[in-house]
Protein backbone atom coordinates (compact mmCIF):
# COMPACT_ATOMS: atom_id res chain seq x y z
CA UNK A 1 0.00 0.00 0.00
CA UNK A 2 2.51 2.36 0.83
CA UNK A 3 4.96 1.45 -2.38
CA UNK A 4 1.35 2.14 -3.89
CA UNK A 5 1.35 5.77 -2.58
CA UNK A 6 4.84 6.19 -3.60
CA UNK A 7 4.87 5.45 -6.85
CA UNK A 8 1.85 7.75 -7.44
CA UNK A 9 2.91 10.61 -5.82
CA UNK A 10 6.56 10.20 -8.04
CA UNK A 11 3.98 9.38 -10.66
CA UNK A 12 2.31 12.89 -10.16
CA UNK A 13 4.91 15.00 -9.78
CA UNK A 14 7.14 13.32 -12.18
CA UNK A 15 3.61 14.02 -15.15
CA UNK A 16 3.55 18.13 -13.77
CA UNK A 17 7.64 18.73 -14.60
CA UNK A 18 6.85 17.48 -17.88
CA UNK A 19 3.51 19.16 -18.25
CA UNK A 20 5.70 21.58 -20.93
CA UNK A 21 6.11 20.43 -24.77
CA UNK A 22 9.00 18.17 -24.20
CA UNK A 23 10.40 19.26 -27.28
CA UNK A 24 9.64 23.13 -27.20
CA UNK A 25 11.84 25.13 -29.79
CA UNK A 26 14.26 22.39 -31.19
CA UNK A 27 15.20 23.37 -34.30
CA UNK A 28 15.31 21.58 -37.72
CA UNK A 29 18.97 22.15 -39.78
CA UNK A 30 17.05 23.69 -42.37
CA UNK A 31 19.39 26.03 -44.26
CA UNK A 32 18.90 29.65 -43.47
CA UNK A 33 18.61 32.46 -45.65
CA UNK A 34 16.84 32.94 -48.71
CA UNK A 35 17.60 30.06 -51.73
CA UNK A 36 19.14 31.47 -54.87
CA UNK A 37 17.49 29.63 -56.90
CA UNK A 38 13.50 28.72 -57.30
CA UNK A 39 11.57 25.75 -58.88
CA UNK A 40 9.03 27.99 -60.74
CA UNK A 41 6.63 25.03 -62.40
CA UNK A 42 4.98 22.53 -63.61
CA UNK A 43 3.75 21.52 -59.91
CA UNK A 44 1.87 18.66 -62.14
CA UNK A 45 2.13 16.53 -64.95
CA UNK A 46 0.38 13.67 -66.59
CA UNK A 47 2.55 11.10 -67.96
CA UNK A 48 1.57 7.95 -69.69
CA UNK A 49 2.42 4.91 -67.15
CA UNK A 50 5.27 2.83 -67.73
CA UNK A 51 6.73 5.20 -70.12
CA UNK A 52 9.63 7.94 -70.81
CA UNK A 53 7.60 10.90 -70.68
CA UNK A 54 9.59 14.40 -71.17
CA UNK A 55 8.93 17.51 -68.66
CA UNK A 56 10.34 20.80 -68.85
CA UNK A 57 11.01 22.08 -64.87
CA UNK A 58 11.38 25.75 -65.14
CA UNK A 59 13.99 27.47 -62.41
CA UNK A 60 14.62 30.80 -61.81
CA UNK A 61 17.99 32.16 -60.57
CA UNK A 62 17.77 35.42 -58.10
CA UNK A 63 18.97 38.68 -59.63
CA UNK A 64 22.24 39.33 -59.37
CA UNK A 65 23.75 35.43 -59.14
CA UNK A 66 24.89 32.81 -60.90
CA UNK A 67 24.68 29.31 -60.46
CA UNK A 68 27.58 26.75 -61.62
CA UNK A 69 26.03 25.39 -64.79
CA UNK A 70 25.59 21.36 -64.86
CA UNK A 71 29.22 21.30 -66.84
CA UNK A 72 31.38 23.62 -64.90
CA UNK A 73 34.81 24.43 -66.26
CA UNK A 74 36.67 22.65 -63.34
CA UNK A 75 36.09 19.44 -61.33
CA UNK A 76 36.36 21.77 -58.16
CA UNK A 77 33.32 23.62 -58.61
CA UNK A 78 29.91 22.31 -58.12
CA UNK A 79 27.43 21.46 -60.69
CA UNK A 80 24.01 22.10 -60.61
CA UNK A 81 22.46 18.67 -60.65
CA UNK A 82 18.75 17.45 -60.54
CA UNK A 83 18.11 13.89 -58.35
CA UNK A 84 14.99 11.93 -57.63
CA UNK A 85 14.82 9.10 -55.34
CA UNK A 86 11.30 7.36 -55.30
CA UNK A 87 10.43 4.14 -55.39
CA UNK A 88 7.13 4.78 -58.01
CA UNK A 89 8.65 7.48 -60.41
CA UNK A 90 12.19 6.77 -61.78
CA UNK A 91 14.22 9.98 -63.56
CA UNK A 92 15.69 8.22 -66.64
CA UNK A 93 17.06 11.07 -68.44
CA UNK A 94 17.88 14.68 -68.02
CA UNK A 95 19.20 17.06 -70.25
CA UNK A 96 20.80 20.64 -68.98
CA UNK A 97 20.98 24.05 -70.42
CA UNK A 98 24.26 25.10 -71.77
CA UNK A 99 25.64 27.54 -69.52
CA UNK A 100 27.22 30.75 -70.45
CA UNK A 101 30.63 32.00 -69.45
CA UNK A 102 31.15 34.49 -66.97
CA UNK A 103 33.85 36.02 -65.51
CA UNK A 104 34.58 37.85 -62.49
CA UNK A 105 35.48 41.69 -63.15
CA UNK A 106 38.89 41.34 -61.48
CA UNK A 107 40.55 38.14 -63.21
CA UNK A 108 38.84 37.95 -66.67
CA UNK A 109 40.90 34.70 -67.44
CA UNK A 110 38.87 32.63 -64.86
CA UNK A 111 35.85 31.77 -66.61
CA UNK A 112 32.91 30.15 -65.24
CA UNK A 113 29.87 28.44 -67.23
CA UNK A 114 26.94 29.30 -65.55
CA UNK A 115 23.07 29.67 -65.45
CA UNK A 116 21.99 32.84 -64.97
CA UNK A 117 17.63 34.37 -64.94
CA UNK A 118 15.63 31.38 -66.07
CA UNK A 119 16.10 28.26 -67.14
CA UNK A 120 14.95 24.98 -67.80
CA UNK A 121 15.87 21.71 -67.05
CA UNK A 122 14.56 18.85 -69.60
CA UNK A 123 13.83 15.94 -67.44
CA UNK A 124 12.49 12.76 -68.54
CA UNK A 125 10.04 10.12 -65.95
CA UNK A 126 9.17 6.69 -65.97
CA UNK A 127 6.22 6.26 -63.65
CA UNK A 128 3.93 3.18 -62.83
CA UNK A 129 0.31 3.98 -62.95
CA UNK A 130 -1.39 6.34 -60.42
CA UNK A 131 -1.16 9.86 -58.58
CA UNK A 132 2.67 10.13 -57.31
CA UNK A 133 3.67 13.18 -55.16
CA UNK A 134 7.43 13.49 -55.99
CA UNK A 135 10.37 15.25 -54.36
CA UNK A 136 13.30 15.57 -56.68
CA UNK A 137 16.00 17.96 -55.21
CA UNK A 138 17.97 20.36 -57.22
CA UNK A 139 21.20 20.99 -56.03
CA UNK A 140 23.34 23.95 -56.52
CA UNK A 141 26.37 26.58 -55.56
CA UNK A 142 25.56 30.69 -56.00
CA UNK A 143 27.91 33.15 -56.30
CA UNK A 144 27.65 37.10 -57.11
CA UNK A 145 30.28 39.38 -58.54
CA UNK A 146 32.15 39.17 -55.54
CA UNK A 147 31.00 36.48 -52.99
CA UNK A 148 29.66 32.83 -52.87
CA UNK A 149 27.26 31.04 -50.73
CA UNK A 150 27.63 27.56 -49.74
CA UNK A 151 26.15 24.54 -51.87
CA UNK A 152 22.23 24.39 -51.46
CA UNK A 153 18.97 22.38 -52.36
CA UNK A 154 15.77 22.97 -52.97
CA UNK A 155 13.03 21.01 -53.49
CA UNK A 156 11.44 20.15 -56.69
CA UNK A 157 7.69 18.89 -55.60
CA UNK A 158 5.71 17.59 -58.39
CA UNK A 159 2.30 15.80 -58.51
CA UNK A 160 3.24 12.91 -61.34
CA UNK A 161 -0.16 11.59 -62.81
CA UNK A 162 0.58 8.22 -64.43
CA UNK A 163 -2.40 6.90 -66.53
CA UNK B 1 -2.48 -17.55 -1.87
CA UNK B 2 -4.63 -15.66 -3.83
CA UNK B 3 -3.77 -12.47 -1.99
CA UNK B 4 -0.19 -13.30 -2.08
CA UNK B 5 -0.40 -13.39 -6.14
CA UNK B 6 -2.68 -10.42 -5.72
CA UNK B 7 0.22 -8.51 -4.34
CA UNK B 8 3.10 -9.67 -6.64
CA UNK B 9 0.60 -8.14 -9.66
CA UNK B 10 0.86 -5.00 -7.82
CA UNK B 11 4.13 -4.34 -7.05
CA UNK B 12 4.48 -5.63 -10.61
CA UNK B 13 2.26 -3.31 -12.06
CA UNK B 14 3.70 -0.34 -9.51
CA UNK B 15 7.44 -1.10 -10.83
CA UNK B 16 6.22 -0.94 -14.20
CA UNK B 17 4.90 2.26 -13.89
CA UNK B 18 7.90 3.85 -11.98
CA UNK B 19 10.14 2.72 -14.39
CA UNK B 20 8.14 4.57 -16.98
CA UNK B 21 7.45 7.53 -15.10
CA UNK B 22 11.82 7.32 -14.51
CA UNK B 23 12.16 6.92 -18.52
CA UNK B 24 9.11 9.87 -19.08
CA UNK B 25 11.88 12.03 -16.73
CA UNK B 26 14.68 11.13 -18.76
CA UNK B 27 13.39 12.26 -21.94
CA UNK B 28 12.53 15.41 -20.55
CA UNK B 29 15.32 16.25 -19.25
CA UNK B 30 17.28 15.19 -22.46
CA UNK B 31 15.18 17.37 -24.53
CA UNK B 32 15.18 20.08 -22.39
CA UNK B 33 19.27 19.96 -22.30
CA UNK B 34 19.19 19.68 -26.44
CA UNK B 35 16.90 22.74 -26.40
CA UNK B 36 18.74 25.04 -23.58
CA UNK B 37 22.15 24.26 -25.91
CA UNK B 38 20.32 24.68 -29.52
CA UNK B 39 19.27 28.12 -27.65
CA UNK B 40 22.98 28.51 -26.70
CA UNK B 41 24.22 28.50 -29.84
CA UNK B 42 21.38 30.26 -31.41
CA UNK B 43 22.39 33.14 -29.28
CA UNK B 44 25.78 33.21 -30.00
CA UNK B 45 25.47 32.97 -33.82
CA UNK B 46 23.16 36.00 -33.17
CA UNK B 47 25.55 37.75 -31.34
CA UNK B 48 28.60 36.91 -34.05
CA UNK B 49 26.79 37.66 -37.43
CA UNK B 50 27.81 39.93 -39.71
CA UNK B 51 25.22 42.54 -40.77
CA UNK B 52 24.87 44.47 -43.96
CA UNK B 53 25.36 48.53 -42.85
CA UNK B 54 25.12 51.29 -45.24
CA UNK B 55 28.54 53.37 -45.44
CA UNK B 56 28.92 56.99 -46.28
CA UNK B 57 28.23 56.62 -49.46
CA UNK B 58 25.23 54.65 -48.57
CA UNK B 59 26.54 51.29 -50.15
CA UNK B 60 26.06 48.47 -47.95
CA UNK B 61 28.79 46.73 -46.68
CA UNK B 62 28.84 43.81 -44.29
CA UNK B 63 29.75 44.64 -40.66
CA UNK B 64 31.11 41.96 -38.38
CA UNK B 65 30.18 42.55 -33.93
CA UNK B 66 33.27 40.54 -33.68
CA UNK B 67 35.37 44.07 -35.02
CA UNK B 68 36.96 44.69 -30.81
CA UNK B 69 36.48 41.26 -29.38
CA UNK B 70 38.72 38.30 -28.64
CA UNK B 71 39.26 35.93 -31.48
CA UNK B 72 36.97 32.46 -30.48
CA UNK B 73 39.57 30.34 -29.75
CA UNK B 74 39.72 27.04 -31.85
CA UNK B 75 41.74 23.87 -32.37
CA UNK B 76 41.46 22.02 -36.23
CA UNK B 77 43.31 19.83 -37.75
CA UNK B 78 45.54 20.45 -40.96
CA UNK B 79 46.77 18.46 -44.02
CA UNK B 80 49.03 16.37 -41.89
CA UNK B 81 46.42 15.33 -39.38
CA UNK B 82 48.35 17.87 -36.81
CA UNK B 83 46.34 19.46 -34.27
CA UNK B 84 46.54 23.60 -34.69
CA UNK B 85 45.27 26.09 -32.01
CA UNK B 86 44.79 29.71 -33.06
CA UNK B 87 45.76 30.33 -29.56
CA UNK B 88 49.30 28.76 -30.03
CA UNK B 89 49.69 32.32 -32.40
CA UNK B 90 49.11 34.78 -30.01
CA UNK B 91 52.15 37.37 -30.64
CA UNK B 92 51.52 37.57 -33.65
CA UNK B 93 49.43 39.10 -36.86
CA UNK B 94 46.78 36.55 -37.66
CA UNK B 95 44.24 36.48 -40.63
CA UNK B 96 41.74 33.57 -40.54
CA UNK B 97 40.73 33.37 -44.35
CA UNK B 98 37.53 31.34 -44.66
CA UNK B 99 37.35 29.67 -47.98
CA UNK B 100 36.27 26.75 -49.64
CA UNK B 101 37.53 24.66 -52.76
CA UNK B 102 34.49 25.43 -54.60
CA UNK B 103 34.76 29.09 -54.26
CA UNK B 104 35.95 31.01 -57.06
CA UNK B 105 36.41 34.49 -55.65
CA UNK B 106 38.15 32.63 -53.07
CA UNK B 107 40.79 31.61 -55.58
CA UNK B 108 40.93 34.95 -57.25
CA UNK B 109 42.30 36.45 -54.12
CA UNK B 110 44.93 33.72 -53.15
CA UNK B 111 47.64 34.80 -54.95
CA UNK B 112 47.41 37.65 -53.29
CA UNK B 113 47.17 36.28 -50.24
CA UNK B 114 50.22 34.57 -50.47
CA UNK B 115 52.06 37.85 -52.07
CA UNK B 116 51.31 40.18 -48.78
CA UNK B 117 52.65 37.19 -46.54
CA UNK B 118 55.68 36.84 -48.00
CA UNK B 119 55.89 40.71 -48.07
CA UNK B 120 55.08 41.04 -44.26
CA UNK B 121 55.74 37.55 -42.66
CA UNK B 122 58.82 39.19 -41.29
CA UNK B 123 56.85 41.38 -39.22
CA UNK B 124 55.09 38.68 -37.38
CA UNK B 125 52.44 38.12 -39.88
CA UNK B 126 50.29 34.50 -40.84
CA UNK B 127 47.48 33.50 -42.66
CA UNK B 128 45.51 30.27 -41.42
CA UNK B 129 43.44 29.30 -44.26
CA UNK B 130 40.03 27.50 -42.45
CA UNK B 131 38.63 25.31 -45.34
CA UNK B 132 34.59 25.34 -45.34
CA UNK B 133 34.30 22.37 -47.76
CA UNK B 134 32.24 19.73 -46.77
CA UNK B 135 33.45 16.40 -44.74
CA UNK B 136 31.88 13.18 -45.00
CA UNK B 137 33.09 12.14 -41.96
CA UNK B 138 30.25 9.12 -41.44
CA UNK B 139 31.95 7.58 -44.80
CA UNK B 140 36.03 7.16 -44.76
CA UNK B 141 36.02 6.92 -48.55
CA UNK B 142 34.21 9.49 -49.13
CA UNK B 143 36.41 11.95 -46.47
CA UNK B 144 39.40 10.67 -48.31
CA UNK B 145 38.29 11.97 -51.43
CA UNK B 146 37.11 14.59 -50.25
CA UNK B 147 40.56 15.37 -48.36
CA UNK B 148 42.49 15.13 -51.30
CA UNK B 149 40.31 17.26 -53.21
CA UNK B 150 41.63 20.03 -50.52
CA UNK B 151 45.09 18.89 -50.77
CA UNK B 152 45.17 19.27 -54.66
CA UNK B 153 43.30 22.70 -54.75
CA UNK B 154 46.32 23.51 -52.36
CA UNK B 155 48.76 22.59 -54.51
CA UNK B 156 47.69 23.99 -57.35
CA UNK B 157 47.07 27.86 -56.16
CA UNK B 158 50.60 27.02 -54.06
CA UNK B 159 49.34 27.86 -50.69
CA UNK B 160 52.31 27.97 -48.24
CA UNK B 161 50.35 28.84 -45.34
CA UNK B 162 49.01 26.33 -42.74
CA UNK B 163 45.80 25.05 -44.60
CA UNK B 164 42.70 23.70 -41.47
CA UNK B 165 39.69 21.82 -42.19
CA UNK B 166 36.42 21.19 -41.10
CA UNK B 167 35.26 25.07 -40.93
CA UNK B 168 31.53 24.27 -40.44
CA UNK B 169 32.93 22.96 -36.73
CA UNK B 170 34.39 26.55 -35.85
CA UNK B 171 31.30 28.72 -37.81
CA UNK B 172 29.09 29.39 -35.00
CA UNK B 173 31.27 31.46 -32.44
CA UNK B 174 32.39 32.98 -36.15
CA UNK B 175 28.62 34.20 -36.36
CA UNK B 176 27.85 31.47 -39.03
CA UNK B 177 29.90 33.17 -42.30
CA UNK B 178 27.24 33.01 -45.24
CA UNK B 179 29.06 33.91 -47.90
CA UNK B 180 32.83 33.10 -48.65
CA UNK B 181 35.82 34.42 -48.68
CA UNK B 182 35.73 35.91 -45.35
CA UNK B 183 38.26 36.83 -43.39
CA UNK B 184 38.94 37.80 -39.76
CA UNK B 185 42.45 39.74 -39.14
CA UNK B 186 43.47 39.08 -35.09
CA UNK B 187 45.63 41.23 -33.73
CA UNK B 188 48.90 39.90 -31.79
CA UNK B 189 46.90 39.94 -28.41
CA UNK B 190 44.22 37.69 -30.00
CA UNK B 191 41.95 41.00 -30.61
CA UNK B 192 39.64 41.09 -34.25
CA UNK B 193 40.66 43.91 -35.27
CA UNK B 194 38.85 44.02 -39.35
CA UNK B 195 36.44 41.44 -40.74
CA UNK B 196 36.28 41.46 -44.65
CA UNK B 197 33.17 39.32 -46.55
CA UNK B 198 33.81 39.07 -50.15
CA UNK B 199 36.12 39.52 -52.73
CA UNK B 200 38.35 42.60 -51.68
CA UNK B 201 40.90 44.61 -53.39
CA UNK B 202 44.47 43.43 -52.68
CA UNK B 203 44.72 47.35 -51.54
CA UNK B 204 42.17 46.84 -48.90
CA UNK B 205 43.52 43.15 -47.79
CA UNK B 206 46.87 44.71 -47.39
CA UNK B 207 44.88 47.68 -44.69
CA UNK B 208 43.66 44.90 -42.52
CA UNK B 209 47.10 43.36 -42.37
CA UNK B 210 48.32 46.45 -41.45
CA UNK B 211 45.79 47.02 -39.26
CA UNK B 212 46.24 43.62 -37.26
CA UNK B 213 50.26 44.22 -37.21
CA UNK B 214 49.45 47.96 -35.42
CA UNK B 215 51.27 49.18 -38.67
CA UNK B 216 49.93 52.64 -39.73
CA UNK B 217 48.50 52.80 -43.10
Amino acid sequence: MLAIRVAAVVAVSALTLTAQAPFPGLQSSAPRGKAAVAYLFPEQVTVAAGKPSAVDLHFRVSDGLHVNSHTPHTEDLIPTTLKLKDAAVQLSKVDYPVGRDFAFDVDLKEKLNVYTGEFIVHAEFVAVKGDHLVEATLRYQACDNSTCMPPRSIPVAIDVIAK
Amino acid sequence: MKRGTLIVKRNVIVLCVVVLVVGMLSLAGWANYQNRKQQAELLQVQQAKAELVPDNASVARMVSPLVGKPAPNFTLTNLKGEKVSLASYKGKAVQLNFWATWCAPCKIETPWLIDLRKQYAGQGFEILGVSFDDLDKEDKFLLAKEKTGIEKSVAQLQIPYPVLLDGDSISKPYGDPEVYPTSFFVDRSGTIVAASFGLNSKAELEGNIRKALGVAN
